[in-house]
């Protein structure tokens, strides 16, 4: 467990995107866009909280009307057109911890509560989303029924999202135990333990991880 | 069914297209430009002649002396090739595309040990090409230590893959023989012979062709 005790410590680390600085003279453009724009929503955006190093490429997508509904904390990545959506903005719904990197073209989508703790990583393409559209009245189109009620998801400490992977969650709560790792296109309707592999659609349990002994164990396919 | 192999090449002798839409020539001259600046200032492992890179490409020129490219090489927008930093420090290249090859849009590869393309692929968009980092050993590893060796990947000539797809390799080889389809959003995780058509997560095999009956076969799993 000292390798567990040595993650809980907090480590200031970089945001991605100013590591290659300097590196092509045409990318300073983009990076200092990048940098100007985290440094704009930081200063006018009226976060319910937000931390340091905000790091947020300018084509996100995030209105400024619902940003009291998301709590940032330090060293928050988000890649290119990653989207935050929110249908109210009453208490935190989108609860986002320290050192989290939001891949690109990634959704969040909340309507109870989404929470991604420390060090989550999300690759590109990720669809995290608590609830559903309401689909019962066939004459009506979709859009004029409104949502489920749906649920809550949290993602724990050191998660590993794959890309192109859906979390949903259309009721009760959804916990995806800390370390665990989501292999690509898997769509996620159910909690894992932790240190599970995940994978498949629906998510199954492939692999889990014994911490103690750090040794492998395949989880029975029934 | 047969193989039509040349339907893109008359497609694009076809005359220039690029006279189509006047508002296309400002992107695709910025394309033409940074393509050229490309192969002007960065140290590639080696590099053919005719690359296109669209400006949004995201590489790091740190790591393009890990990065061979061949002839002809197409690379759409938001394309990313990355040589992941927890890399052995060598001067081998980590990514290799050879000639011909058409990398989709936003698609993915990222390469700790060796990603080859081999000539005439077609990558389709969003496709993630990896060959390390979906195994437990990483997340649970600090930083520097257990970190898993990862394996080697190698897509065959006249490949094409799918929409999204993703193709992994945690450790060993994984190796798609030649003129393999992969369907979209499958999910690749060993090696497969060639000319299968791949499909589903986890990927199987749904069609084969037999070179010696000279058609294509299918498999029911």
């Amino acid at each position: 467990m000292s390798s567990d005790a040595a993650r809980n410590m907090t480590v200031p680390q970089k945001n991605e995107a100013s590591r290659a600085l300097f590196d092509d003279p045409l990318r300073l453009l983009p990076q200092s866009m990048t940098k100007l724009f985290s440094f704009w929503v930081r200063a006018t955006y009226p976060f319910d909280s937000i931390g340091t190093h905000l790091s947020m490429h300018h084509s996100t997508r995030l209105n400024r009307r619902v940003t009291p509904g998301i709590r940032l904390g330090n060293f928050v990545t988000f890649k290119k057109d990653a989207w935050l959506n929110l249908w109210e903005t009453q208490g935190p719904k989108i609860i986002i911890d320290d050192n989290c990197c939001i891949g690109a073209r990634s959704v969040i989508s909340a309507q109870n509560r989404i929470h991604i703790e420390r060090d989550v990583r999300l690759e590109a393409s990720v669809l995290i989303q608590d609830h559903n559209h309401a689909y019962e009245d066939v004459q009506k189109p979709i859009r004029d029924q409104g949502l489920t009620p749906g649920g809550t998801i949290r993602i724990e400490r050191g998660c590993y999202i794959g890309q192109g992977v859906a979390i949903v969650c259309p009721q009760g709560e959804l916990v995806l135990g800390h370390h665990c790792v989501v292999m690509p296109n898997s769509v996620v309707l159910k909690g894992a333990p932790p240190y599970s592999l995940l994978s498949g659609n629906p998510a199954r349990i492939v692999e889990q991880l014994d911490p103690s002994q750090s040794g492998i164990q395949s989880a029975c396919a029934s | 069914m047969t193989i039509v192999s040349d339907s893109t090449e008359t497609k694009l002798n076809n005359g220039p297209s690029y006279l189509e839409d006047p508002l296309q020539l400002l992107p695709r001259a910025l394309t033409s430009l940074y393509s050229r600046w490309v192969r002007l200032s960065y140290p590639f492992a080696s590099l053919g002649k005719g690359l296109s890179v669209h400006p949004y490409c995201g590489w790091q020129r740190s790591q393009a002396h890990r990065i061979s490219l061949g002839n002809h090489v197409q690379i759409r927008k938001d394309a990313l090739l990355q040589v992941a930093a927890s890399s052995v420090q060598s001067d081998e290249p980590a990514i290799i595309v050879d000639d011909e090859t058409c990398l989709g849009p936003a698609c993915q590869l990222i390469a700790k040990n060796r990603v080859h393309i081999e000539r005439d692929v077609l990558i389709g968009q969003s496709v993630l090409i990896t060959d390390h980092g979906y195994s437990l050993q990483d997340v649970v590893g600090s930083q520097d230590q257990q970190i898993s060796e990862g394996g080697r990947v190698r897509v065959g000539q006249g490949s094409w893959i799918g929409y999204r797809a993703a193709i992994v390799c945690n450790k060993g080889e994984l190796v798609l023989g030649r003129n393999c389809v992969v369907a979209a959003n499958s999910l690749v995780t060993r090696s497969f012979p060639p000319y299968s058509v791949i499909f589903g997560n986890p990927a199987r095999v749904i069609r084969q062709y037999d070179p010696a009956k000279k058609r294509w076969v299918l498999k029911t799993a």
